[in-house]
């Protein structure tokens, strides 16, 4: 709910030597300071990783390491709801020839360290997409671009849909901060896939594990922070452009930023963004799938003003997709479906072509936001951010109604406009005792939604008030934090049953509550527990749905009696890092009481295109455990190996049954050769590397038409270097190839997997110019 | 900041608003409530008709009504079928829709066991493809079984057989010779 905001903190570092005792006799010192206020910060933590402890910023910032032998250190600086900072530090003899005899401080550098605040609870498991990292995914989807990462694997409707899910739960049981706000979109439906252009973010972040405290409700399975770069304040005119093309549908990219400072005018920065996304149909190892092309046209702007403690952000986004959805997959009845299954491929054959057809989805996202923030000259922090967030989805289906003058009018058989306000207030508090510190806030939110065409969900009006306090105390090698969290919510739904209006109201409110330790055992070894519990209030669409699910071939039936799901998660990791390997282990074990779900029902529902089976959403209790194993190992010079892994089991302990739509179990390995120069090329690599994805066989049984679809495993390569043009001028460049040998497969989290084969080969060029900075 | 706590609550209330008086009311484009069967003997000129019928449509209350097709044995019958979507006001006739788009649809009487009755088509679209909405039935000798009623929608895609296309109707009646 709140914007993270770039500090950039200034670390003067010293050394001095004597010529009698030139062993351990440097030090190091320095102010760490906040760049919007100018303010010191009290009571971060400075660590030199391999001494034997840290030491305190005191009231005017500064910190002061003594007693240093020369050498090189890794310095650490923790800060209070930032990520903790490390910088190597080289204090050898090489710099000692600069040192005369005299006794004097000699300035070595200014490091300027940029440091991300981030909410996230710090025992929580924080896995970040930046950089090259996040580079190699341009061009993907928000879904796509996270899959990289362990324990987040994808639910897609096709191709060009995907949705994340986190530990084996999405959509509502995902949250999505875009930009400081969270994303209120149409999320309960499983073809609804995130409307965020991930060009907007430079870095993205998925905390795994329940994170309710600090986010409020839907943080189940996890948040998702989508996060730009700090605007470019007071700095000269930079941007870049990035194109990308994929030969799969034939789909190119173009996105391009442009940012800088206003001249003469202190203080301002701004920055404007845009993308545009065209692809046609995507083609299986085999046959290309008809209708599945894309159109996508998003731009951004953004403007702010920093004044000493004084700050203020403005921010506007738009979002506008056009998806075409395999017309293969339209099923009247039930019939169809089984006969599209027993062919084994579709029965619509096409070419390739960029047309978008029926059906499709058109959907617009906008995001206007404000956020100002001040700091109080004894440490007090208060952040204020309010947005406005309209969503407008219109789904056409593949036929047009019957009647030609209807018929001509083109209107969208299916049509949500959900409007969203969001008020966050933020106290962070200033340090009691250089060791403790917390934030206060209030969130609300007021949203309501429209609808028109097929009956699906019921117009509503919801009011949701949370407040939150949490607490962090920082000493030594340990970090401990606490908060809690009470929510009220208040819903109305309005439609019409046999031509009368019905009205609905329901009230939920909830606590919440976060605890964790983060400790360092040595420079090498970190280890952290946190146990968590975030809620969920029922969406409209597990209250009242009442038809059939056209994509499921399911009846399925709401239950207006539903009581709001919770979650207690526990998680535990440990990482070990050393320069030639790194890795990281964490087991979790996620408790949801009155889990929502489709519970068969034993009795078919009739309808005019024949039975269906029958679901209704009903509540149990289910455990979600598994691991998430990862580990990079250089295993000659520049060659590294990265292995992740990721189990999970779900569980339904109250019916003593599996649970459908569980992602299964897979296993990533890329082998990665670097060099870090040649000539004029900088940073050249070579990888390629192999997905492995089991067949999920923790199933109910007799629960689906066809049984989940067998394993497989994926080959992929990439390469890719960047060229420093001139100074100010560098240009990226990447190629890969994804499904190398055009493998036959199917993924039981593609929901499509009924009528096709999933995306066959895909080689793509990426070319990112930056110039100006 | 004065300034913009005005601005958000001005908008906070500029944007309150009650979706209760925007409801609307549900409109499917492709709903059919009401499938009759008219079958008309041959000689005699008999009308006898068999309905299903599920007024508000998927959901809801269940089905009013899913009548057992009951023919004599060896007669011979003109079978004429009638949809409607009755939730509308006035009440929408797709038959007549179906005719106009006679190209794109396709009826398919499929009855089981399958030596009940034989279905000969009437009608044929500006393709030459038989439609199905009219058509003759030779009933066979007395038994019991199904009469699977299919409306098939095959836009820009028929081509005389089942295959293409989706499924507006596929009704599975009970049907007796007697």
């Amino acid at each position: 709910m709140k914007k993270y905001f770039l500090l950039i903190v200034s670390l003067a570092i010293f050394s001095v030597s004597k010529a009698q005792n030139a062993d351990c006799a440097c030090f190091m010192k320095g102010i760490v300071r906040d760049q919007h206020s100018g303010q010191p910060i009290i009571g971060a933590t400075v660590l030199l990783e391999g001494t034997t402890s840290g030491v305190f910023t005191d009231e005017k910032g500064r910190y002061e390491i003594r007693n240093l032998c020369p050498g090189r250190y890794k310095l650490e600086a923790r800060i209070v709801g930032y990520n903790t900072y490390r910088q190597s530090i080289d204090l050898t003899e090489g710099h000692e020839e600069n040192f005369s005899l005299e006794e004097q401080e000699v300035h070595l550098k200014d490091v300027e360290i940029t440091a991300h605040r981030t909410d996230a609870p710090a025992s929580q498991p924080l896995a970040i997409l930046s950089g090259n990292d996040l580079e190699k995914t341009r061009g993907q989807s928000l879904g796509e671009s996270l899959k990289g990462i362990t324990g987040v694997t994808t639910m897609q409707t096709g191709s060009s849909i995907s949705k994340p899910v986190i530990h084996g739960l999405h959509s509502n049981r995902v949250l999505i901060m875009n930009n400081g706000v969270r994303q209120e979109g149409q999320q309960w439906g499983s073809e609804h896939a995130p409307e965020i252009d991930p060009f907007v973010a430079t870095r993205m972040s998925v905390i795994k594990g329940a994170a309710g405290v600090r986010y409020g409700s839907d943080a189940i399975g996890g948040v998702i922070l989508v996060e730009p770069e700090e605007l470019p304040f007071n700095k000269p005119l930079s941007g870049e452009v990035n194109m990308v093309g994929f030969s799969n549908g034939r789909q190119g990219v173009v996105s391009s930023t442009l940012q800088g400072g206003i001249k003469g005018v202190s203080g301002f920065g701004w920055r404007a963004q845009g993308t545009i996304k065209r692809g046609g149909n995507i083609k299986t190892p085999d046959y290309f799938l008809d209708n599945t092309g894309i159109s996508e046209k998003n731009f951004s702007l953004g403007a702010g003003y920093r004044n000493k403690g004084f700050g203020i952000d403005l921010f506007y986004s738009r979002f506008d997709t056009k998806i075409g959805i395999f017309s293969g997959s339209h099923i009247g009845s039930i019939t169809d479906l089984l006969n599209v299954i027993n062919n084994g491929e579709p029965f619509i054959k096409s070419g390739f072509t960029y047309n978008i057809g029926r059906p499709n989805q058109n959907v617009t996202h906008d995001l206007l936001k404000a956020e100002a923030h001040y700091h109080f000259n004894d440490g007090n922090r208060l952040q204020w951010t309010i947005a406005q967030q309209i969503n407008n989805r219109n789904e056409y289906d593949l036929h047009v109604p019957r009647n030609d003058s209807i018929a001509s009018l083109n209107h969208p058989e299916l049509t949500f406009k959900l409007n969203t306000l969001t008020n966050d207030v933020i106290w962070d508090h200033k340090p009691i005792a250089g060791k403790v510190t917390g934030q206060i806030g209030v969130s609300s939110l007021y949203q309501y939604n429209l609808m028109s065409g097929r009956p699906l969900i019921p117009n509503f009006n919801q009011f949701n008030i949370g407040i939150f306090w949490i607490e962090r105390y920082v000493k030594n090698n340990w970090e401990l934090e606490a908060g809690g969290r009470y929510d009220y919510r208040t819903l109305s739904t309005h439609r019409i049953v046999s031509r009368q209006k019905v009205s609905n109201d329901f009230t939920f409110s909830n606590a919440s509550g976060t605890i964790g330790a983060t400790r360092n055992f040595s420079q090498r070894i970190s280890a952290r527990l946190n146990a968590g519990s975030a809620w969920r209030a029922p969406n409209v669409s597990e209250l009242f749905s009442d038809g059939v699910h056209h994509g499921a071939a399911a009846f399925e039936r709401g239950d207006s009696t539903l009581r709001p799901e919770k979650a207690v998660n526990t998680i535990a990791s440990v990482k070990y890092q050393s320069e030639r390997l790194t890795i990281e282990i964490g087991g979790y074990f996620n408790y949801l009481r009155d889990f929502i779900y489709l519970k068969p029902q034993p009795d078919p529902i009739l309808t005019v295109r024949g039975a269906f089976p029958y679901f209704k959403y009903t509540q149990t209790d289910a455990t979600f455990k598994g691991i998430d194993f990862s580990a990079d190992w250089e295993l000659i010079k520049h060659l590294t190996l990265t292995t992740k892994l990721s189990y999970l089991k779900a569980y339904d302990t109250r019916n003593d049954n599996y649970l459908v739509m569980i992602p299964s179990n897979r296993w990533d390995n890329q082998l990665k050769y670097s060099i870090p120069e040649l000539g004029k090329w900088h940073n050249l690599f070579v990888s390629g590397g192999n997905l492995w994805v089991a067949r999920q066989k923790r199933v109910p049984p007799n629960s689906d038409f066809s049984p989940p679809p067998a394993s497989y495993s994926l080959w992929n390569i990439q390469a890719g270097g960047t060229i420093h043009v001139s100074e100010k001028q560098q240009l990226e460049i990447g190629i890969s190839v994804t499904n190398l040998f055009d493998t036959v497969y199917r993924d039981y989290m593609n929901r499509f997997r009924y009528y096709s084969d999933d995306i066959g080969r895909n080689a793509s060029l990426r070319i990112k110019w930056k110039f100006g900075s | 900041m004065t300034w913009m706590l005005l601005i958000a609550v001005t908008t906070l209330f500029t944007q309150c608003k009650d979706s209760a008086d925007e409801v609307e009311v549900d409109d499917e484009n492709e709903l059919i409530t009401s499938v009759t069967l008219t079958f008309t003997e041959v000689g005699t000129g008999t009308v006898t008709k068999f309905a299903y019928k599920d007024p508000d449509g998927d959901g809801g209350n269940a089905p009013t009504k899913f009548d057992t097709i009951s023919l004599k044995a060896n007669a011979s019958y003109t079978l004429t079928p009638e949809f409607l979507d009755e939730s509308k006001t006035p009440v929408d006739n797709i038959t007549g829709e179906i005719k106009e788009k006679d190209f794109e649809h396709l009826l398919i009487y499929t009855p089981s066991p399958a030596s009940l009755f034989t279905y000969t088509y009437g009608d044929k679209d500006s393709n030459n493809y038989p439609v199905g909405l009219t058509g003759t039935v030779k009933a066979g000798a007395a038994g019991t079984g199904k009469l699977k009623v299919q409306l098939r929608h095959q836009p820009n895609a028929k081509n005389g057989t089942a295959t293409p296309g989706t499924d507006d109707v596929n009704l599975d009646f009970n049907l007796m010779i007697k």
